[in-house]
């Protein structure tokens, strides 16, 4: 950053501090690779690292707890059509993003635990409301 | 990832994988005969446990549910004839991680999560993972 702004605010006005300032965040945030990340890229980032991370839990509580499982569910109902879309390649525990960033839960009770029953639950209601 | 990396205490012992990777059950189901369910009794209802039993992530809750399938607590990890056991393992908190069935053999069979069956060794599956075996049940082995 010296090289880039080498007055290093010696001998400037307070505005031109400020214009300084404001430029040297404008820099550093383009040149941080994550600002310029897609949601599907950031969603498949952190969807395989869970994923590589949780396979041998069987506790969906542990499952979910995983810290990118939490960034996943924090990205909000954007992220609705990518979860639904990598669940209808493998059935994955989505179940619990789902509904906590939905606040509902298409499954019956009788289907509870069955995995793929649920996951074509999931689907149909992602259909009728028009996420995939 | 090699099984032995997540489990490290498989590499002192035989083991050997007995199915594909499956999203399908995991091992509570399994430990009660199933291939088909994910069990668990997590607060929000989203999977299956049976409606009798107690709906909480504790060691007893765990051991009061298999109760209900005709298990009571024992202390041997040993084969005893006219009976079948499972074994929960608990993490350092106390939590369930993991449950395994003991198979005719006396060797213990386990889901691994949404990955495979095995055949192993109790302790090949205790260490950071899943914690250590914290009881073992037994029930007579039903006549058909």
């Amino acid at each position: 950053m010296a090289a880039f702004w080498p007055l290093d605010g010696q001998g400037l006005s307070d505005e031109s501090n400020q214009l300084r300032d404001g430029a040297t965040r404008a820099f550093i945030h383009y040149h941080i690779p994550m600002t310029r990340e897609t949601l599907a890229q950031k969603f498949r980032a952190l969807a395989d690292a869970w994923q590589e991370e949780t396979a041998h839990l069987s506790s969906p509580t542990r499952i979910a707890m995983h810290p990118a499982y939490q960034q996943i569910i924090g990205m909000g109902l954007p992220v609705i059509p990518l979860i639904l879309q990598d669940m209808s390649k493998e059935p994955k525990q989505w179940f619990w993003a789902l509904t906590s960033i939905t606040g509902i839960n298409p499954v019956v009770p009788s289907e509870q635990g069955r995995i793929r029953k649920m996951v074509a639950a999931w689907l149909r209601w992602g259909t009728e409301e028009s996420y995939i | 990832m090699p099984l032995t990396r997540l489990f490290p205490n498989l590499g002192f012992s035989d083991y050997q994988v007995t199915s594909p990777p499956s999203a399908d059950y995991n091992c509570i189901a399994w430990a009660a005969l199933e291939d088909d369910r994910w069990w668990w009794p997590d607060p929000n209802r989203i999977f299956y446990w049976p409606e009798d039993a107690p709906r909480e992530e504790t060691l007893d809750g765990f051991v009061k549910t298999f109760e209900l399938y005709g298990y009571e607590s024992c202390t041997s990890t040993e084969i005893e004839v006219g009976f079948e056991k499972v074994a929960i393992f608990v993490d350092a908190d106390g939590e369930p991680t993991h449950m395994a069935r003991q198979m005719q053999s006396g060797g213990w069979t386990s889901k691994l999560g949404t990955l495979e069956d095995i055949e192993h060794s109790l302790r090949g599956l205790e260490g950071d993972r899943y914690g250590i075996v914290a009881a073992i049940l037994r029930r007579p082995i039903r006549s058909l």
